[in-house]
């Protein structure tokens, strides 16, 4: 059935709905944009205010330049970057063979071993446990305490075994038919039909490990060794930080709010570059022939 | 041909475990990650039961501590209450629009807005908490006087819909609804991803035979889409239930003083005993913690079950 | 290796009686190095140039290496608790006045009340106020050196509102609560528009102790918290009757619109963002150098807005106990870090100079007769403040070499002039299990007794007292027994 803005009487349906889908998402965008809006005005307002503004009162862009002026910024933006690739491949690998793994409904022990790790998202050591163990691991410090417990995600591999469970057993018949072992089949078959949800997954990795605070601040006690999140933080809620911005004629609020902005910005743009994926997703119809 | 009877299923179960090696090889690297950073910690689980602050070597102090949550302190089991409450609605509304929401983007044919929605839909959920709780006091806030009062208010009060600005985050009778409005605002768009994802992996071919069969919109979305993403709306559901009783960030930076019984939860429960005493005692926390641990897994467990009864697929 | 560390310290601790007894005047054994877990100073320290300067001049003044440990703010004390849960000790640690007596009831650190007694520091006269010293005893014993000044909360006022209104500065309370009536209903800042109130906070109750540190014009003698009274016995203030005439005078206010309405759920930021923004023309905050901060931000807004500290109306106001540097009971030789570093840190003098505003051609130049702050390594855009004292909150003889704004000096003398020294809160088994059940009653009963028309301070309390009283019957009498 073609699409058709009309009010005939067979498109009437289909053209209501687009309507009210449409009023709808107008309704979700101001409401989603207000607040972002306000915090952006006030990243721009040299003033503090105290309400909504459409416009900033004082317009100036001296917030940013203090942002990334500081030198200090830069070693942390690069440690971000690397523990996030870092985290999100190590986490992908073990997320798809573990998920892969246990998508096999005949394994034996599967469910001793879906136990084993759905037990861990629900019992947990604790601070202390976890950093004397840390410790034990001469971990203390380095990049690894950060990288590890995060990229080992139950939560992300239970999804990733969700959409393993999608791909038709057929395929995994015929590869075994072809004679290849199941690390072949994971790597040739598997794999490559699973982008949008190695996207989306990804996607929940390197959020995680992008906006990653509390391990940083645990275990990794040297601060030329902290991330960009733990230096906006900083910027955002420390007193002493925002007297010294307000000591140069910048309103403390504006470094905060402009802090806010550039710590969601890189997402502003990394989605809709992911999407790309979620189009191209299994198309099992094409793999079937 | 008596010995010979037992041997006989164990040599079939040694050659299905030799046939699926190569699966036990690929797990061995989640296995000693889980292990290691999971398990290992796990030790500190049994300070439950001791007196421990970092200063002398824990005390065993038996059930002390639980009977001090269960018959001592009213406030836990008020913070117990509101926890399973606010949780499980929360849970229940951000199912509810995430999917929701998720069908209404994939009915947007132009694939420019598409993508536009999409993005901006999620991108409140790299708001920190904090600052989502001071963004919206101001819009909600009521005001000493017209100027100073929030847009809500403002608009409340031109339209004359309210005679007197309403406090609605001191208010104990408003607290609970606006918590879940601003909950669903920051997260519905980040529970859209995984949706959207499953949505896409959804072949183009059940559409194609249900339009074959005359099948509308609606019809093709009921029979088609919603089976397709049922798999993974149970799968999240579970996910996310087994996080229910961790509720906290958004509930402390949204609570205050005059609201503090009707909205305190165990996790801000157990953060105000901290902070307030600075007690360095980890044996009550830790008592807390193992208590909403048994509960959500409770709720995991009866869910899971009830799952595989009615969808004939659970998590485990 | 904690045990060989405590083991030493019991052989060292041993040893010093024993010098001590026989009157041997044994010097001090000087540390190799001391590892000190710092919080609230020193910059950020993300540059080694920012510390390292530090260390190295301290290591030419007195061969001793000191290895600074700094957590990120937030996980503090976490870090500090990891670091004895993991055996990890640090020599020397700043510690709040929250978790000093924690730790001290929980014999983490080392008592050094001899050690401070019998000093060089004590009989050279350098520290001029002993109060700081002695602010910080539990129990007559002294387990943290001051850091710097306590400080407290002053009143700030819009000195240009008054002007407009033809006001003077309010002498008393009655006084004080017509300032506020005018601020609220007479258009203070002359722009036509009903658009301002009296006077705001972060909250009506502060989060930790001292829990009256704010809306000292309405507080005054009355004490939210469980205290030792005149007579030396603790009893619950919330339950004195000077406590209800706390909650009506708040009530009145409130009620009145003459205070912001969300009181209750500001944060100090929100505070001192309607204070800047113009919503307000009165608020408690901290004396010294906040009194320039505050008004340069509200300058940005109003370029003719002056802020003034005034005298208390009706109250006094509260030095909190300052921040103490402690030395840990694991350490080695605690006697040397008292000696070498706190001592010298202390001494009115050169070392004072160094740990306060740095070293000379780094972080200062002499120009002429006058020195100037150089620019912090960190953030070149700006001056650099402190080494680990802040100079504008010193309770030595020692001379700052450079001149501190004028403002901060004022705002500072009126403060001492006008406040008294609030005690270090005690910290046992009993008191801590219970207090935190009692004091989320609290603060709910407050913000009820002040914001709810339907609910009378008196209910107020008597609610508070039928949910708390068994947690507050269980601490007055471990107090009292004793």
């Amino acid at each position: 059935m073609k699409e058709r803005f009309s009010l005939a009487p067979e498109y009437r349906a289909r053209t209501l709905f687009n309507i009210a889908n449409a009023l709808f998402f107008i309704a979700v965008t101001v409401a989603m944009v207000v607040p972002l809006w306000k915090v952006l005005v006030d990243s721009f307002n040299n003033q503090t205010s105290y309400g909504l503004a459409l416009f900033p009162a004082k317009p100036s862009i001296d917030a940013y330049e203090m942002i990334f002026t500081q030198s200090s910024l830069l070693r942390p933006f690069l440690v971000s970057v690397y523990t996030t690739l870092a985290g999100t491949a190590v986490g992908l690998i073990l997320c798809t063979t573990g998920a892969f793994v246990l998508k096999d409904r005949d394994l034996p022990g599967r469910k001793a071993l879906s136990f084993f790790l759905l037990f861990t998202m629900i019992f947990e050591g604790g601070m202390v446990p976890s950093f004397l163990v840390m410790k034990d691991l001469r971990l203390l410090n380095t990049y690894w305490a950060v990288i590890l417990p995060m990229a080992m995600n139950v939560y992300n591999l239970i999804l990733m075994r969700n959409f393993f469970e999608n791909i038709p057993e057929s395929l995994y018949e015929s590869a075994a038919l072809d004679g290849c072992t199941p690390i072949m089949t994971f790597l040739r078959i598997v794999l490559p039909l699973s982008k949008a949800a190695l996207a989306s997954v990804g996607l929940f990795y390197g959020v995680a490990l992008w906006s990653n605070y509390t391990q940083f601040a645990i275990y990794i006690s040297d601060a030329t060794k902290h991330n960009f999140q733990m230096r906006l933080r900083t910027l955002i809620l420390d007193e002493n930080a925002l007297a010294a911005a307000s000591s140069l004629g910048v309103s403390s609020k504006s470094v905060q709010n402009a802090a806010i902005i550039v710590a969601i910005l890189p997402f502003a743009f990394l989605y809709p570059f992911l999407q790309k994926y979620f189009v191209t997703g299994v198309n099992m119809g094409a793999v079937k022939e | 041909m008596t010995t010979a009877q037992p041997t006989k299923p164990r040599v079939r179960r040694a050659a299905r475990l030799w046939k699926y090696r190569y699966h036990y090889l690929m797990f061995l690297p989640v296995f000693a990650a889980t292990f290691l950073f999971f398990y290992l910690p796990m030790g500190g689980i049994r300070f439950a039961f001791y007196r421990y602050t970092p200063f002398q070597p824990p005390s065993w102090v038996g059930w002390a501590n639980f009977e001090k949550l269960l018959f001592q302190r009213p406030a836990f089991w008020t913070a117990f209450r509101n926890t399973l409450t606010l949780s499980l609605t929360n849970l229940a509304l951000s199912m509810l629009c995430s999917v929701t929401l998720s069908l209404l983007i994939n009915e947007i044919k132009n694939r420019f807005l598409k993508r536009a929605m999409q993005t901006i839909v999620y991108l409140p959920h790299f708001l920190s908490w904090v600052v989502v709780a001071s963004v919206f006091y101001i819009i909600l806030s009521p005001g000493n006087n017209p100027a100073t009062s929030g847009l809500v208010n403002a608009f409340l009060t031109r339209w004359g819909l309210v005679s007197k600005p309403i406090f609605f985050l001191a208010d104990a009778r408003w607290w609970t609804p606006v918590y879940l409005f601003i909950s669903r605002w920051k997260e519905t768009g980040w529970g859209t991803v995984i949706f959207l994802a499953t949505l896409t992996s959804i072949s183009p071919d059940l559409y194609e035979a249900a339009q074959i069969d005359g099948a509308g919109r609606w019809r093709q979305c009921l029979n088609v889409t919603i089976p397709a993403m049922m798999n993974t709306f149970v799968v999240v559901l579970i996910l996310n239930l087994s996080k229910v009783m961790n509720l906290f960030e958004s509930v402390l930076v949204l609570q205050n003083d005059r609201v503090l019984r009707a909205t305190e939860v165990l996790q801000t429960y157990v953060y105000h005993q901290g902070i307030v005493a600075q007690s360095a005692e980890y044996g009550y926390p830790t008592a807390v913690g193992l208590f909403r641990s048994v509960v959500a897994c409770a709720l995991v467990l009866i869910c899971n079950t009830v799952s595989k009864r009615v969808n004939g697929r659970g998590i485990i | 290796m904690t045990l060989t560390k405590r083991l030493l310290a019991a052989v060292v601790a041993v040893v010093t009686l024993c010098s001590m007894g026989a009157a041997v005047s044994a010097e001090t054994v000087k540390p190799e190095t001391i590892t000190f877990f710092i919080d609230t100073v020193f910059g950020s320290m993300m540059l080694d140039s920012t510390f390292q300067p530090v260390v190295d001049a301290f290591k030419e003044a007195t061969g001793i290496t000191i290895k600074f440990i700094k957590p990120d703010h937030s996980v503090y004390y976490d870090q500090l608790n990891l670091a004895f849960a993991s055996g990890d000790i640090p020599d020397l640690m700043e510690i709040g006045s929250t978790n000093y007596p924690t730790y001290a009831s929980n014999g983490a650190l080392w008592d050094m009340t001899s050690a401070w007694e019998g000093s060089a520091l004590r009989a050279s006269g350098a520290v001029k106020d002993e109060n700081y010293v002695n602010a910080l005893k539990i129990e007559g014993k002294l387990y943290g050196f001051p850091l710097s000044m306590g400080n407290g909360t002053i009143t700030y006022i819009r000195q240009d509102w008054l002007d407009n209104l033809g006001l003077t500065t309010p002498a008393n309370y009655d006084e004080f609560v017509e300032t506020l009536r005018a601020f609220t209903e007479d258009d203070p800042d002359g722009n036509g528009v009903d658009d301002t109130f009296g006077i705001t906070a972060p909250g009506l109750i502060n989060g930790e102790t001292p829990y009256d540190i704010y809306l000292r014009e309405f507080y005054q003698d009355a004490k939210p918290d469980i205290y030792q009274n005149a007579d030396g016995a603790w009893v619950d203030g919330m339950q004195e009757p000077q406590m209800l005439d706390a909650l009506y005078r708040l009530r009145d206010v409130y009620q009145k619109g003459y205070m912001d309405v969300e009181v209750i759920t500001n944060n100090t930021s929100a505070a001192r963002e309607k204070f800047y923004a113009g919503q307000t023309g009165t608020f408690n905050y901290w004396a010294g150098n906040w009194n320039v901060t505050i008004e340069n931000n509200t300058r940005k807004n109003f370029p003719d807005a002056s802020v003034k500290p005034i005298p208390p109306t009706g109250g006094i106001y509260i030095e909190r106990p300052s921040l103490a540097l402690a030395i840990s009971n694991a350490c080695a030789n605690p006697e040397g870090v008292f000696e070498y570093l706190i001592s010298y840190a202390y001494d009115g003098a050169e070392g004072q100079t160094l740990f306060t505003r740095g070293i000379e051609g780094i972080h200062y130049v002499k120009e002429g007769d006058a020195y100037k702050q150089l620019p912090d390594p960190e953030n070149t855009e700006k001056l650099f403040e402190k080494v680990i004292a802040a100079p504008d909150l010193v309770y030595t003889s020692w001379a700052d070499p450079i001149k501190l704004d004028e403002r901060v000096l004022s705002s500072k003398a009126m403060f001492m002039e006008n406040r008294r020294f609030d005690p270090v809160p005690p910290a046992s088994a009993v008191w801590i299990e219970n207090i935190s059940e009692v004091i989320p009653i609290r603060k709910e009963a407050i913000a009820l007794a002040v914001t709810d028309e339907g609910v009378t301070p008196e209910q107020a309390i008597a609610d508070y007292v039928s949910q708390a009283q068994p947690f507050i019957d269980a601490i007055l009498a471990e107090r009292n027994g004793k």
